[in-house]
This record gives C-alpha cells, sequence and structure tokens, in this order.
C-alpha cells in the first residue's frame, strides 16, 4: 500500500512562515525592495520538519500495522467528522484565497506593464498586483500547515479509507508534490524578483507570474481530482474494485466542471477578500490619500469578484447538468431530495452577493462626476435584480406540513409553485447577470462621453442586444414550461446562457472602440465613497466565504453515507448527513475561524510593515503617488 | 468614545453570518440517515408485515419517491394501482416477476413517455438486499392486487462490496470447529435451523443466511443482536446478548466462518475456510 505518499496531500502552494517583513500596507504604493529578505533558517525548516514527521510516523511499522487493522478511530470530544470537516473547510478557503489571487495579481501586472511604468497609471497598476501577492504571501505557510492538520487528520482518523484512496491515486500524489515544489519556487522567485526583473525584464517577470498561475491551476485540477473520484467514481467494476486505469479515475465525471467551477469561484474568492481586506483598511484610514488608495484596491477587487461572478452560475449548471447524467439519483437527491432547501439558503446568498455587488457600483458612481444622468436607471435595476431574487428563491418540492399544505390548497402554492420550477429560476439568474451587467456598463461611461462619430449608432446596437437577450432569455424560460425536461435542460437552458454571453461579448465589442478618446465630464474621487459601501465588500467577503462553506456541504453532503460513492460506504459512527441547521453553525464557526486567522496574520503582516515604514522614511523609497482622477475603470 | 473600526466590523460580519445561520436553523430540519438492513430470511412473516416492510423501504432507503408518487404523477410513473396492472403489462408473466424484474432490470420495461432513468434498486448506492427486494415487491402488489410474491421470486443478488474492493481480508476461523460452538457451547441450534442441523421454529432459519446477508450483519448479530433489529415474525429480545462474554475469540471467529458456509443448500459445507469480504 502507497502510505508513503503522505507529503503528497500536504499543503497546496508553499512551505513558508510569515515573513513579517513582506506583507502590510502602510507602505502601499513602494515597489518592493531589495530589503524584502526571505524566510529565517528556522521557519524555512518548520515546513520540512512537518513533512519529516509524516514521514516517519508512516513508516513507524507498529503504526502501519494498527492503521492495517482500524477503519476509523476517534477524534476525542468533538468527533471525526466535525474534526475533519472544520480543518478541511479552512484549509479550503485559504487554498482558494492564494490560488485565485494571483491570477488576477498577474493580470494588473500585466496591465500595468503594457501601459508603461513610465506612467503615473502603470506604476499605480503595478503596486496594486504587488500589493495583492503580498496579501497572498501571508496566507501561504498557514494554508501550507493546515494542509498538513487535514492530512495527518485523514490517515489517522479515516485510515482504511485513505488506503483507498492512495492505492489508486498514489502516483497523482506524488505529481502534486512536484508540481507545489515547483509552484513554491515559482511565487518566490515572482514575488522577491519585483524589483530584479524590472525595466527591461519586465516581461520575464509576468511570464514568471503566468508560470506561476499555471503551476497553481494544475495544483488544483489534481487535487480535485481526488475529491471528484469521490462523487463520481469511475473504473470500479460492479463488487466496487477498482479496475480501471488512473487516468479513468482522474478524468472523472465530475472532474473537469468541478475544475472550472473551483478555478472561478476561487477568483471571485480572491476578489472579495481582498476588496474587504480594502475595505477595512478604507475604514481605518487616516489620511484622504489612503482613503483613495484604499478606495481604488476596494474597487478592483470588486470589479474581479463581480466579473467572475457573473459567469460562476453557468459553471454551476455545467456541474449540475454533470452530476445528473453521472447518476439520476445522486442528482435528484441533489435537488429535490433532503438538500432541497439547501439551494433556497444558496439562492439567498447569492441574491444578496448580487444586490451588494450592484448596490456598491451604485454608492460608486456617487463619486464619479457625470453619473448623475444615470441616477434614474437604478430603480428599475434593483427592480430587476430583486425580483429576480425573489424568483430563484422561491421553494419547490419541499416537505410540508400538513397545516401548510392546507393553506396552500395542495402540495404545491397554486401561483407561486410556477416560480419555483427550474425554468423560472434560470430566466431569473439570467435576467439578474445581464442587469448586473448594465450596472457595470454604466458604471463604466459613467464620467466618459463618446466622441467617435458613430456614438449614437453604437449606443442603440447595445441596447438592441440587451432587450434582444432580455427577450431571448424570457422567451425560452416562457417555452420552458411546455416542452420536456430534456430538452429544457439539453437546449434551452444552455441557450439562455448563450444568449447573455453573447450578449456581453457583443457590447463590450461595441463598448471599448466607442469609448476610446472620450471626453471625460470629470475625474473620479476616489477615496469619498460613502463607508457603508465599505460595508458592502465586507458583507461580500463574509457572504462568499460562507457560501463557499455551504457549497462544502452540498459536495460533501451529495455523497450521504458514502465515502466514495456507490463504492465504499461510511459505516463510521458519523455516518449520517446532518441536517442543514447544524451544517450552518459548522459553516458559520469554520468562517470565524477563517476571518479570525486572516485578521491575525494581516495583523502580523502591518506590525511589519511598520518597522519597515519606519526604516523607508530614513532614506528608504519614496512615498507611493496619491490616486487621484484616472478613468471609471482604473 | 469612537468605536474602534475592528470592533464595528466584526460586530458587522457577526451579525451577517448569524442571520445565515439563524435562517438555515429555522427551515425544516432534514437529516439523512445511513440505511438499516432488513432481513426477513427464514422468518414466518405475514403478508400484511411483509406490505409494512416494503412501504418503509419504498419511502426511506429505497428512495422511490424522489420519481415516483401513489396517486401522483412525478418523474417516474404513477404507481397507484400497480399491483393491479403488472399482471397485464406483459402476456404471460405474473405480476410478481414483472414487478421484481423492473427493480432489478428496470430497462426492461420503461414505461412509454418516461425517461429511461430508474437504476437497479439492488445495486450501491441503493442496494436494496434479498429482503428488501420482496418486501418492496409485496408493498407495490398491495397496491391494488393481491400479494403474493415470495422469497423464491426474487433472484439471489450479487451483493455488491461497498468496502472500495481494496480492503479483502480472509477470516482465520475454521468453519467446522464453528460447527461444533454452533451445536455445542453457543448452542444456536437451540432456535436456529441450519441446513440439516436443527429444527427449531423458536428463531429464524439461517440455512441460508450467509447468501442473503452480509459478513458485518452476522457478526454484528451475534455480539449485539439488538442493534440489527429482530427478525419480522420472531418475538423481539429473545437472543442473548451475551456471546461477546461467552465465546472466545477463535470461538466467535470459528462460528462465523461456518455460519458463512450456509449459502442454501441442505446441508451446511464444514469444511474449508470461508472467504469474507468485510466493509469498512
Amino acid at each position: 500500500m502507497t502510505i508513503g505518499t503522505s507529503d503528497s496531500g500536504l499543503p497546496r502552494r508553499r512551505w513558508r512562515f510569515l515573513d513579517r517583513r513582506s506583507f502590510g500596507t502602510t507602505t502601499v504604493g513602494s515597489p518592493p525592495t531589495s530589503t524584502d529578505s526571505g524566510p529565517s533558517r528556522l521557519e524555512r525548516l518548520v515546513p520540512v520538519l512537518l513533512v519529516a514527521a509524516a514521514v516517519v510516523c508512516l513508516a513507524t511499522p507498529g503504526w502501519a500495522q494498527e492503521q492495517k487493522e482500524a477503519a476509523y478511530r476517534a477524534f476525542p470530544y468533538v468527533g471525526s467528522r466535525l474534526a475533519i470537516w472544520v480543518i478541511a473547510q479552512i484549509h479550503l478557503n485559504f487554498a482558494a484565497f492564494i490560488l485565485g489571487v494571483p491570477i488576477f495579481a498577474v493580470i494588473i501586472e500585466f496591465m500595468g506593464w503594457r501601459i508603461g511604468m513610465d506612467r503615473e497609471e502603470g506604476r499605480r497598476y503595478d503596486w496594486l498586483s504587488h500589493e495583492f501577492v503580498k496579501l497572498t504571501f501571508t496566507a501561504f505557510s498557514t494554508t501550507a500547515l493546515l494542509g498538513g492538520l487535514l492530512l495527518f487528520l485523514l490517515i489517522t482518523l479515516y485510515p482504511r479509507f485513505w488506503t483507498f484512496m492512495s492505492g489508486i491515486f498514489a502516483p497523482t500524489m506524488w505529481l502534486y508534490a512536484a508540481l507545489f515544489f515547483l509552484e513554491t519556487f515559482t511565487v518566490y522567485l515572482w514575488y522577491y524578483g519585483w524589483d530584479w526583473l524590472s525595466g527591461p525584464r519586465k516581461g520575464l517577470h509576468v511570464a514568471i507570474g503566468v508560470l506561476s498561475n499555471l503551476l497553481g491551476t494544475a495544483i488544483l485540477f489534481v487535487s480535485n481530482s481526488w475529491v471528484t473520484f469521490m462523487i463520481s467514481p469511475a473504473g470500479v467494476d460492479d463488487t466496487g474494485k477498482f479496475t480501471g486505469t488512473l487516468w479513468q479515475a482522474v478524468n472523472n465525471f465530475t472532474w473537469m466542471p468541478v475544475n472550472i467551477h473551483r478555478l472561478i469561484a476561487n477568483v471571485v474568492f480572491g476578489g472579495t477578500i481582498a476588496a474587504g481586506y480594502a475595505a477595512f483598511r478604507f475604514l481605518g484610514a487616516k489620511t484622504d490619500e489612503e482613503r483613495a488608495r484604499y478606495d481604488w484596491m476596494g474597487y478592483i477587487g470588486n470589479f474581479v469578484a463581480l466579473s467572475a461572478l457573473m459567469v460562476l452560475p453557468f459553471a454551476g449548471y455545467w456541474l449540475g447538468f454533470e452530476i445528473y447524467g453521472y447518476n439520476q439519483t445522486m442528482g435528484i437527491t441533489m435537488m429535490g431530495g433532503f438538500m432541497s432547501w439547501l439551494w433556497i439558503v444558496q439562492a439567498i446568498l447569492i441574491g444578496v452577493l448580487f444586490l451588494g455587488s450592484n448596490y456598491y457600483l451604485w454608492l460608486g458612481m456617487e463619486r464619479i462626476p457625470g453619473a448623475e444622468r444615470f441616477r434614474p436607471w437604478i430603480k428599475y435595476l434593483l427592480l430587476v435584480i430583486a425580483l429576480g431574487f425573489m424568483v430563484w428563491a422561491t421553494p419547490r418540492s419541499l416537505i410540508a406540513s400538513l397545516g401548510e399544505v392546507r393553506a396552500m390548497g395542495g402540495s404545491d402554492h397554486r401561483f407561486l409553485r410556477f416560480f419555483g420550477v427550474m425554468t423560472a429560476k434560470n430566466t431569473a439568474v439570467n435576467l439578474m447577470i445581464l442587469t448586473t451587467f448594465f450596472s457595470y456598463l454604466l458604471y463604466r461611461r459613467a464620467n466618459r462621453e463618446p466622441t467617435v462619430r458613430w456614438a449614437r449608432t453604437g449606443m442603440l446596437l447595445q441596447y438592441a442586444t440587451f432587450v434582444l437577450a432580455a427577450a431571448a432569455v424570457i422567451g425560452l424560460g416562457l417555452g420552458g414550461y411546455f416542452v420536456e425536461a430534456i430538452v429544457r435542460i439539453r437546449r434551452f437552458s444552455p441557450m439562455q446562457v448563450g444568449a447573455v454571453l453573447l450578449c456581453i461579448v457583443i457590447v463590450m465589442a461595441i463598448d471599448i472602440p466607442m469609448f476610446k478618446g472620450a471626453r471625460s465630464t470629470g475625474t473620479i474621487r476616489w477615496g469619498t465613497i460613502a463607508p457603508r459601501s465599505q460595508y458592502v465588500l465586507i458583507l461580500l467577503a463574509v457572504t462568499f466565504t460562507w457560501l463557499m462553506g455551504l457549497m462544502g456541504f452540498a459536495r460533501s453532503g451529495i455523497r450521504q453515507h458514502w465515502h466514495v460513492y456507490g463504492v465504499m460506504q461510511d459505516r463510521s459512527p458519523d455516518a449520517l448527513t446532518p441536517a442543514l441547521g447544524y451544517a450552518a453553525n459548522v459553516i458559520t464557526m469554520t468562517t470565524i475561524l477563517f476571518f479570525l486567522m486572516v485578521m491575525f496574520i494581516f495583523w502580523l503582516g502591518g506590525l511589519g510593515e511598520k518597522g519597515h515604514a519606519a526604516a523607508e522614511a530614513h532614506g528608504g523609497h519614496p512615498a507611493p503617488a496619491p490616486i487621484a482622477g484616472g478613468s471609471p475603470e482604473a | 468614545m469612537a468605536v474602534p473600526v475592528t470592533v464595528k466590523v466584526s460586530a458587522f460580519a457577526l451579525a451577517v453570518m448569524g442571520s445565515y445561520s439563524w435562517y438555515a436553523n429555522s427551515i425544516p430540519q432534514i437529516e439523512s440517515k445511513p440505511p438499516e438492513e432488513l432481513s426477513l430470511e427464514g422468518g414466518n412473516v405475514t403478508p400484511a408485515q411483509l406490505v409494512a416492510a416494503g412501504e418503509k423501504i419504498f419511502r426511506e432507503k429505497g428512495q422511490c419517491t424522489t420519481c415516483h408518487g401513489i396517486g401522483r404523477a412525478g418523474r417516474g410513473p404513477d404507481l397507484a394501482g400497480v399491483g393491479a396492472r403488472a399482471g397485464t403489462r406483459k402476456p404471460g408473466t405474473k405480476a410478481s416477476a414483472y414487478l421484481v424484474e423492473s427493480l432489478l432490470n428496470p430497462s426492461a420495461y420503461v414505461v412509454e413517455g418516461f425517461p429511461n432513468i430508474m437504476p437497479n434498486v439492488s445495486k450501491p448506492p441503493i442496494g436494496l438486499n434479498r429482503s428488501e427486494l420482496w418486501a418492496v415487491a409485496s408493498f407495490l402488489e398491495s397496491l391494488g392486487g393481491t400479494v403474493d410474491v415470495k422469497l423464491d421470486d426474487v433472484p439471489q443478488v450479487a451483493t455488491a462490496q461497498t468496502g472500495g474492493g481494496a480492503a479483502t481480508i480472509e477470516l482465520p476461523g475454521d468453519p467446522k470447529a464453528g460447527q461444533a460452538i454452533f451445536t455445542g457451547k453457543a448452542a444456536c441450534i437451540a432456535c436456529h435451523k441450519a441446513g440439516a442441523i436443527g429444527a427449531s421454529p423458536v428463531g429464524p432459519d439461517l440455512s441460508n443466511i450467509a447468501g442473503s446477508q452480509t459478513p458485518e450483519y452476522i457478526m454484528g448479530k451475534i455480539l449485539d443482536p439488538a442493534s440489527k433489529g429482530t427478525v419480522s415474525g420472531f418475538p423481539p429480545n429473545v437472543m442473548p446478548k451475551t456471546f461477546g462474554q461467552q465465546l472466545t475469540a477463535k470461538e466467535y471467529l470459528d462460528l462465523v466462518s461456518f455460519l458463512l458456509t450456509l449459502k442454501g443448500g441442505a446441508a451446511p459445507a464444514a469444511a474449508g475456510q470461508a472467504a469474507a469480504k468485510p466493509k469498512p
């Protein structure tokens, strides 16, 4: 048995403890300097010792003997399931953050590089990119330690399950470890080489950033293969024995949908956390300059999150589609069985995300001269999003008491039942996405007026595209009531998604050239946004973190009493899948723990940075140029 | 005095999370419990008991209500009156045979207008055993028809392993010695029949216990009879709970090994070792 692969399940990205001098934000705007130092020798040693401890434990004959005999062990006081659940979820949160943020950090760095480092705007983007990477850097070691703890818990509490999984996936675990090392070194080079690879070598630096993201994505894909195999195992015969190839096990039904879904969700998560961090700094800022800087950072974080959020439901739909394709029973259990209420809670959370993101954009328009002309639109946009929210949160196929059934006049409400079905919900969410995109478009042009001759035609084409897309979504939604489920699922829903995506592409294809060289009606007054907008950013960060916990419960819960669905049954005392209330309490607890840890490491970073700033004040780098004005899209 | 930003932000975040938790706790709380296994082998079960057991499986472990309604349409056909209809669906095929085959090979008779989505319910993840299939078929027959399905109408189903296949072990017991324990020290023979051995009607006939039950069930039943329930038609709490203390570890393994040889034959084959694949 390949238990010697213990290190392969360890931390996702980096073996590194906190670099006390490499984060914090009081010197924002300063490019990373050559004074940034790496971790101390002791700090470097700790992760290595962790791996060594794992290897020693697993190599101990007595341990190995016991491992063969025990299927389960109990974690004291709280039980094995809760212990694994909490640690896995917090590890996942950190991992999502450190995988998601670098994706948009490198894009921002690329933008700064293309604009030109000799221009103020280019340098600002470069600073922001570095700031984002700095945030993830502080979270690396925590992610690694949590990954190590999770591995130990799995091996010690669920030894037979671990033996089974490692028996199939051992080579991928070795690959995971190798990728992990490569990615660590690449990110180190990316972060510490910021000054060294500047000027004419900036392109190489950006390429290293891209490479670190590719490696991070590969790590994500490898670890996803283990999780998705548990949901939709492939290569298993009727007796439950694995007879397939490794590639069959990896490339199972839900692997690629989960890959894509997590990749996008990580970007949303990274964006919301970065924006939440900026909001926190904004609220505590002492100077206008600081406020302006964190206002801008929060805006970019939210913009990134919102952009990815708009396509996330499509990826989620694909994942659900594949789960149904793999096993109807599982799909039906997920959507119409004991987990049906979970999707109502999910709808509420996503509704909050859409409402919050739009509200933030509308508040942001208050600091843009010229945006007043779009203010009358907002109430209609709010109406569409609120209606969409209500439709999406309308339940169906839920257990009702006899009294409730009598009150409704049947098992379904005679009127609301039409909104509880999939065709109505798909229509609602597509309209919400269209509306959000429209909000963004208004924000984008808030202080600009096009000067091209074809501006009027372009605008008309854009509005016509919106109207046509909305009509297509509504028409297909209505048609969905009158066709077989298979037609609705395989044709109508993808067509609705296609209409929305096509609309976004066409409108942006017109918008970008139309506003090139546009006349400005005034510069954005960064830092003057209402403070309540920053609470919206915090609301988004908390809500998305909570949503991640909920979706983690859904992904795990649909297996019910199976470790590996239909193959390896959970026969431990924890085999019961808890009700939503209990799950919600655990999710809240993990979310609180996650934010406490995040605040702690950011606070530590702030301590280190204070010393760093003091050093700079005595002959260090000059203070950053203040952010003022700029284009609406920053 | 100004409230620090950290306090304000923390209070706000806690309020947000608290509201989500509160809502999730205020809606119906439904748990998903691992299903229990039902054993009716060798029992004197009345049709009424069978139907009652079948309805419970239909609504719970079998997850049939996810797609089927009784008196209302669902993803699958409405099963009201299926007991009467089943005998007419295929000329020459009795209702019982039709229903059993529909459970084990659902694609054999797909009702027009419905997709071919039903799984074989004897396979994981639902994994009904022979007794449970018998009970469900009886319940379906009771929906407008006559309950006449027999256990023998349900073929021996290959119970799929649910231990991941990789965890195969052999029990180090001696079936021959186990037979001696069965008839001697443990005195199982006082209540149970095992092939040609014993004839007492006090407890269920164990002549086919290895064919109808998992090793885990058998082992658990000996050590803690109440944990596995009581076979329908027999009084509860009769089987002693003291075998765990009474038998040595070797005797226990021998006894289990002997019981695992009982696969429906007239006489137990008390030779050779029985291989068992316990579930984790």
